[in-house]
């Protein structure tokens, strides 16, 4: 069988789609299913262990020398005597070796988005905790895709955004960096410098416009949101409080940049005005998601009590202004066979539209604005129905696109990652262990 | 437990915001029943306070504001929270009688903006914060180019962060940020003779007075929160 698509994203006018699986990047023509682009990722994964090691001699060997120097100057002391006995020649640490029980160590792309142009897409990786910059030339007919850029970080980076020329990048450590988007060599990570940071694992980064000004919005796995100037960023504007569980995932819908919708490890949405520091309201998804939560949504066995509720984790949030001018939030929970959409009312109210219910759980979905098409992925052990697309009807009703079943076995056939057996798939969902465990 | 892991989920209280927080419990005589609010608000703020010694001694200095002392460590917090009963009590009919100091139990590294609003604050002290000596923990420091931004968020224009360390390299590590930091300026040694508080921090606080005791140095570097540049909201 083939291993699902972990990400999947189209451009704007749905003629060419992006998905990777593990460490491969490929890029399909919509209209007939041909591979234009590929990419996979040869970095090694013990990549970051053996720079810490090199990392690791480079400080012994200083050390090492100090001691020379500093044992050379003192005189008889017994801090000499100390030093002398001390002085063997250094050890070479050797790479660590996970043990049994230790976390895997995988090689996969864990966000991918596109420059507003078009021109870039980029990514990043868990393996050297790399951001990707790639050009896109749909005029290179042997491969769209070319890596112009690969900048490391000191930390895992986990949501991207661009500005611009600008790659904005939100890592585990709660650190903010921007880098360039260019084909210049990366600079050194121990110079990168954070221009915003917050004490807690950051889960998604947004830049948004007011009035012509820039801020960045960020979301961390406590609970909040931070409304940062830009590119001022080391001036906050003020924090959006809504939240009881960690944020995943921020959206601000095209039709309005003054929304912003957020959602994360609660049962409901949050619905803001982020310039003027507004709730507007709370769409609660609990009820009308409840029938779709299985087994899987329990919390960890050494956590679970009878009470233990099953959780929601909102995996992704999109938005769509319909032909007929109405306004619709469509929401994933992690791991469901299904996706609610909302009514977004004039007034800021927003009213339940339909709960679709799909085949198989999606793992990803993207959106096309202009026409209301929707790709999912699917988690489906298979060799030839990897994807599903559907559509907002004439009833601005989801429905799905029948006429599919070719393309999307030509694109799945053209995936390379062949599997045996279901537990070889990495993790395809993991915004659920973003949840607060704590136990002191 | 002389540290505590600034980034682990720590099961703490807070509030969900500065509007939910519940002062009257810290502070229950500057609570008004009749209009059911506060007569006043936290201004001065101690993060990091140990055992209290800078919270007792502000106290009699600005018996109208409110001064809260934030700790990480729960026995720590506890025994100011017990200190400062003993106080309340031993000084129910006195005119410095402590109703104006208070602590709790909390990582202001993660939740200080769920206390504080925008500006609210005029006084900020660190005081002997934990050195965390390893390179790689550095950003556990409580002085960091990323924090002071919220630093400065809770505080006014004309606010001043106070630190004070006795160990150099930390001292150095805390003037490099603070310098860094656009919305920070320096405050000269004729303003920290001048500055009551800052002699009451170089003198008061129990890590301090075992400093002292043992001959070592102290480092003071004082920072004025400049204005928000007019680009910026």
């Amino acid at each position: 069988m083939k291993h699902p698509f972990q990400i999947v994203l189209t451009n704007k006018a749905s003629t060419i789609l992006f998905a990777s699986v593990k460490n491969h990047l490929q890029v399909f023509r919509i209209a007939d299913g041909e591979v234009i682009g590929s990419w996979i990722d040869t970095v090694d994964i013990f990549t970051p262990l053996k720079k810490q090691q090199e990392d690791k001699i480079k400080a012994l060997k200083a050390a090492s020398e100090n001691k020379d120097s500093a044992s050379d100057s003192n005189d008889g002391s017994a801090e000499k005597k100390l030093k002398n006995n001390d002085s063997k020649p250094i050890k070479i640490p050797k790479i660590p070796v996970p043990g049994p029980g230790a976390p895997p160590i995988y090689n996969y792309i864990r966000s991918l988005a596109l420059s507003k142009d078009e021109k870039h897409l980029v990514g990043t990786t868990d393996s050297d905790k790399a951001a990707i910059i790639f050009e896109i030339d749909l005029e290179n007919s042997e491969n769209c895709l070319k890596l112009i850029k690969r900048q490391v970080f000191p930390k895992r980076p986990c949501a991207v955004s661009i500005d611009e020329s600008k790659l904005i990048v939100a890592d585990k450590f709660g650190d903010v960096y921007t880098i360039d988007i260019d084909s210049e060599e990366p600079v050194e990570e121990k110079t990168l410098s954070p221009i915003l940071g917050h004490v807690s694992m950051l889960s998604d980064v947004l830049v948004a416009s007011y009035n012509d000004k820039k801020f960045i919005l960020t979301g961390d796995r406590d609970e909040h949101i931070r409304v940062s100037n830009y590119p001022k960023a080391y001036v906050i504007k003020n924090w959006l409080f809504g939240h009881h569980e960690f944020v995943s995932d921020l959206h601000i819908p095209e039709f309005d940049p003054s929304l912003l919708i957020s959602g994360g490890g609660d049962d409901y949405l949050c619905l803001w005005k982020w310039y003027e520091d507004k709730l507007l309201g709370k769409i609660e998804l609990r009820e009308l998601i409840e029938p779709f939560l299985t087994e899987a949504h329990f919390p960890p066995e050494r956590f679970l009590t009878p009470e233990s509720p099953k959780e929601i984790s909102v995996s992704k949030i999109l938005t769509y202004a319909s032909k007929s001018k109405k306004k619709y939030i469509l929401v994933l929970v992690e791991n469901t066979k299904s996706l609610l959409t909302f009514e977004l009312n004039d007034d800021y109210t927003v009213t339940h539209k339909q709960s679709f219910s799909t085949e198989y759980p999606l793992i990803d979905i993207t959106l096309n604005e202009n026409d209301g098409t929707i790709v999912a992925s699917l988690d489906h052990e298979t060799t030839d129905n990897l994807l599903a697309f559907y559509i907002f009807n004439e009833n601005d009703e989801l429905a799905i696109l029948e006429d599919k079943i070719d393309l999307v076995k030509t694109i799945t056939t053209a995936n390379q990652c062949d599997v045996e057996r279901r537990d070889e798939f990495y993790p395809l969902y993991y915004i659920n262990t973003l949840r607060k465990r704590s136990e002191h | 437990r002389a540290h505590s892991n600034p980034f682990s989920d720590h099961r703490l209280e807070y509030p969900r915001s500065p509007d939910d927080m519940n002062w009257e419990k810290l502070f229950p005589k500057f609570y008004d029943e009749e209009s059911n609010s506060m007569t006043s608000s936290v201004e001065i703020a101690d993060i990091g306070c140990g055992y209290g010694g800078l919270l007792t001694k502000l106290a009699p200095e600005f018996p109208e504001k409110l001064i809260l002392g934030m700790e990480i460590r729960v026995q720590v917090t506890q025994y100011v929270e017990d200190r400062i009963i003993a106080l309340r009590n031993k000084h129910e009919n006195d005119e410095v009688n402590f109703q104006n100091i208070s602590v709790l139990r909390g990582n202001a590294m993660k939740f200080l903006p769920n206390f504080f609003r925008k500006g609210q604050l005029s006084k900020m002290f660190f005081c002997f914060p934990d050195p965390h000596f390893k390179q790689r923990k550095h950003k556990a420091r409580i002085i960091t180019n990323t924090l002071l931004s919220e630093y400065a968020y809770v505080l006014r224009e004309g606010g001043v962060v106070y630190t004070i360390t006795d160990v150099e390299d930390l001292h150095k590590w805390m003037v490099k940020h603070l310098e860094e930091h656009p919305l920070f300026e320096r405050l000269d040694e004729e303003w920290e003779k001048q500055d009551k508080c800052a002699n009451i921090m170089y003198n008061s606080t129990e890590e301090g007075q075992k400093v002292t005791r043992n001959k070592g140095s102290k480092w003071i570097a004082c920072y004025r929160r400049l204005p928000t540049p007019e680009d910026c909201v």
